[in-house]
């Protein structure tokens, strides 16, 4: 016999089942969920990629982290409707003498962690070199400089005059600045072993199950409220919904079904706060696409597709209609569209057209309410003679649509539902839609001489007024293209314990120094 | 028992290699190109090629694969391409709580599933036998993202007897243990059924057998015969359909992961297939895979061990 057979078959089972037993030993402690008074607890929908302002993917949760952890020069104020911006508790003052200049000072004694010292003008001045050479080098294109004035001031000197540059540049996620000295002797670049930071936070990142931030204790700027912010990653809408009614989440973003559900009943002690709706979802129509050259049956479709039915059947109502790319609370933000629902104008331009019985196919993302879109606009088409096919799609190919480097699936593309993200400033939207974007974001394939002249006086203009004028009049030029359906202005909508006073910013992260609880 | 683990060994491995290469074919027929979904709208042209010569995709496809191959000959998985994070240190943090969930699901369905086999099989077609059946059948048959809906609901929500989210405070074990109720009740349920039936099946085959019947014959309280001969030998089958159903669990538990947004291997998955993560997806798929193999080889050397006949077959 082996020495291996020598472990009895009896004793074998005997210890399977003791260790099966042993698994389930052990008392359960009682269910002890409430949130400390200054503990806070918040989802993130997406995992941290990398904190890097110059080589990251962008956007929420990496800036509500950056913004904890890192200095920069402007925050966004409190949301109500605008998106603005402000000098940061980083700064003594932030002012703007002139169209390419910006005058910044900066609060003396705030010091990079590991020993790196104070945080000083010669920081701030690598951080936008740095930037301009930076894979987000795009939001950097009007920087020239920064002159140095002394340890703590100095004056950033644009280009040429570039009236998006507080908003869309210094106040966002590529504003923040770095620790010269740190991220040199890390070889230039990192991910999110940020090599030295100076903010009201420090972090701790576990992968795949949350982000954590706990006071700093080298912080001598202004004191925070909460001792310690927990960010659980639940990528699931309807989990983090049920997590917050379980009380496990003190904030959560949450989806339109949710959403409708706390519109008719909220859980008790909580509030439902809107960060921003600078989402823009509308159908796209092929200009080029021999179907779709004869502009009346671009304008038949504009008038057939019943955008208040998709507001209700695939948004619970919960989401703004649209008439434009520019979203609320932006300057040049419209207020009603050049065509409104008239299915018996658009029979008439269909048989204007000799289109009758036309057969198109609509592709849009295969995500739910983008699918419930398609049906109710294929049902409205119909309803005026044409026959539409929904093609649901996965990212994957949907992306390549209308890329001309990705294949030549763009000449066949005929309808399509799309949308797309914006930052706080009509620029951002509009950057999409010029000569140069055709075949690549451009999928309508048209472009204008006049819109290409809009595109660049909005970008120089400092004139609120002025800038209103130019974006209205852009997003009329699109509209007459007859290739836009304008329909919904998605919000980022954030369910919270009613007695936290929850601070967002337009583009929807949550700037968690700023949240406090009554 | 040795020529047989050799042979079963070097099977497992040739599987493991096959698994590779499937990986590694499959990914690469998922349509869309993955620099544009990784990166979005915003990205630029730069970005777009930074990123593409990151993941190896500006080289053709073979190169790309021999590259792979050699890496995990190597033992490197490769690296997280957003986050420059080790593949095989994320999954080394992942892992655990994988095989905790899968464990805990596989155990408690074990210790209620194989009594309630035993149970049905000792009086067949009893009432007793009739109710564990629709027991059983209805916990196989229940989606489990419905029972872990229902569980969240009943156990978190209304008793607030339980968390919902998270995997607990690392170094907690009780916390962790408390965290993992509700999710391996959801995984284990199904298994509660499957169980059951199949000692149900093998124990009514097994009592018709002439060494139980001489055992009656001696005059051996029920139980005696039932739990001391029986089972014994009634249980082999079921050691080999724990032993898979805990190889499906390592990436079947994707769902509880998911909504209880626990850590894992199969949440990752999930998450880095919908950002074209490659490097992590192939390394995490290759980890179940080897994982898989290693626990069914297991199994199938443990019934070998306990039923020499088995060792003939292979």
């Amino acid at each position: 016999m082996t020495e291996i057979a020598a472990f009895s078959r009896r004793r074998f089972l005997q210890a399977a089942a003791f260790a099966g037993t042993a698994g389930f030993a052990g008392g359960f402690p009682g269910a002890a969920f409430a949130i400390d008074g200054r503990k806070l607890v918040v989802r993130f929908n997406r995992d941290l990629d990398s904190l890097d302002p110059g080589y990251y993917v962008g956007g929420h949760p990496v800036n509500d982290v950056n913004w904890c952890c890192m200095p920069s020069l402007a925050h966004y104020s409190a949301w109500s409707g605008k998106g603005t911006w402000m000098p940061s508790p980083f700064t003594e003052s932030v002012v703007l003498p002139d169209a390419t200049h910006i005058d910044f000072t900066l609060k003396q004694g705030l010091m990079w962690s590991n020993g790196y010292g104070e945080l000083t003008t010669e920081d701030v001045r690598y951080s936008y070199d740095r930037m301009a050479q930076s894979e987000w080098k795009g939001d950097y294109q009007a920087y020239d400089r920064v002159d140095i004035k002394d340890r703590y001031s100095g004056t950033i000197v644009l280009n040429q005059p570039f009236a998006p540059f507080m908003n869309a540049t210094l106040a966002s996620g590529t504003g923040i600045i770095l620790c010269q000295a740190a991220v040199e002797a890390v070889g230039g670049r990192f991910t999110n072993d940020v090599p030295a930071t100076c903010g009201p936070y420090v972090l701790e990142w576990q992968q795949g199950q949350f982000a954590r931030l706990t006071r700093n204790p080298e912080w001598t700027g202004e004191k925070t409220f909460f001792d310690e912010i927990e960010c659980r990653l639940v990528t699931e809408d309807e989990t983090a919904a049920l997590a917050f009614e379980a009380g496990e989440l003190d904030c959560a973003q949450v989806s339109s079904n949710a959403l409708a559900r706390y519109v008719k009943e909220l859980p008790p002690n909580s509030a439902l706060t809107t960060a921003g709706a600078l989402q823009y979802m509308w159908l796209g129509m092929n200009t080029e696409n021999p179907k779709l050259q004869d502009i009346r049956v671009r304008q038949a479709i504009q008038r057939a597709v019943d955008q208040s039915a998709i507001i209700e059947g695939a948004y619970s109502g919960t989401v703004e209609p649209s008439y434009g790319i520019v979203s609320p609370g932006l300057v040049g933000k419209r207020s009603s569209a050049g065509y409104s629902f008239d299915p018996d104008a658009a029979r008439a331009l269909i048989q204007e057209a000799g289109a009758e019985g036309l057969s198109l196919t609509l592709r849009t993302l295969n995500n739910q309410e983008r699918v419930l879109s398609a049906t109710i606009i294929q049902a409205n088409l119909a309803d005026i003679g044409l026959n539409v096919t929904v093609m649901p799609l996965d990212a994957g190919p949907f992306w390549e649509l209308g890329q001309e480097s990705k294949g030549d699936t763009w000449k066949d593309l005929e309808l399509w539902l799309m949308r797309f993200g914006s930052g706080p400033d009509p620029f951002e939207p509009t950057q999409w839609f010029v000569r140069d974007q055709v075949g690549i974001w451009n999928w309508e394939r048209w472009s204008s001489d006049e819109f290409e002249d809009l595109y660049q006086r909005g970008i120089a203009e400092v004139d609120p007024a002025e800038r209103e004028r130019i974006y209205t009049r852009m997003q009329e030029i699109m509209e007459e293209t007859g290739a836009y359906v304008w329909l919904t202005h998605e919000p980022e909508v954030f369910i919270h314990r009613a007695d936290l006073n929850a601070r967002f910013a337009p583009s929807g992260e949550m700037q968690l120094a700023y949240f406090e609880s009554n | 028992m040795l020529i047989y683990m050799a042979k079963r060994i070097g099977l497992s491995a040739l599987i493991i290699v096959l698994a590779i290469f499937t990986l590694f074919a499959m990914l690469n027929a998922i349509p869309g190109d993955p620099v544009s979904i990784a990166l979005g709208p915003r990205a630029t042209p730069e970005i777009q090629a930074a990123y593409a010569a990151k993941m190896h995709l500006d080289k053709p496809i073979a190169t790309r694969f021999f590259i792979f191959f050699g890496n995990v000959l190597s033992g490197d998985l490769g690296t997280d391409v957003f986050s420059n994070r080790s593949v095989s240190l994320t999954l080394l943090e992942q892992l655990p709580h994988t095989i905790a969930l899968a464990v805990a699901s596989i155990a408690w369905a074990a210790l209620l599933g194989i009594p309630i086999g035993c149970l049905s099989a000792v009086r067949p077609n009893s009432w007793l036998d009739r109710v564990t059946g629709v027991i059983s059948i209805g916990t196989i048959t229940v989606p489990s993202f419905l029972v872990s809906i229902w569980a969240i609901l009943a156990f978190a929500i209304h008793l607030d007897l339980f968390p919902v989210i998270g995997a607990g405070d690392e170094g907690d074990l009780l916390d962790q243990a408390h965290h993992l109720v509700l999710p391996a009740f959801a995984v284990g349920l199904g298994w509660v059924g499957y169980l059951a039936r199949m000692v149900r099946a093998s124990m009514l085959e097994v009592m018709g057998e002439n060494y139980i019947r001489s055992a009656k014959a001696f005059g051996l309280r029920d139980r005696t015969v039932v739990y001391r001969y029986a089972l014994k030998v009634a249980i082999l089958p079921t050691i080999t359909l724990i032993g898979v159903g805990f190889g499906v669990l390592l990436s079947g538990t994707v769902f509880a992961e998911i909504i209880f947004a626990r850590p894992g291997i199969g949440k990752i998955i999930y998450d880095m297939v919908l950002s074209r993560n490659f490097p992590v997806v192939q390394g995490a798929v290759l980890v179940t895979v080897a994982m898989y193999v290693f626990v069914t080889l297991i199994a199938d050397l443990a019934v070998s061990f306990l039923d020499p006949r088995v060792r003939r077959s292979l």
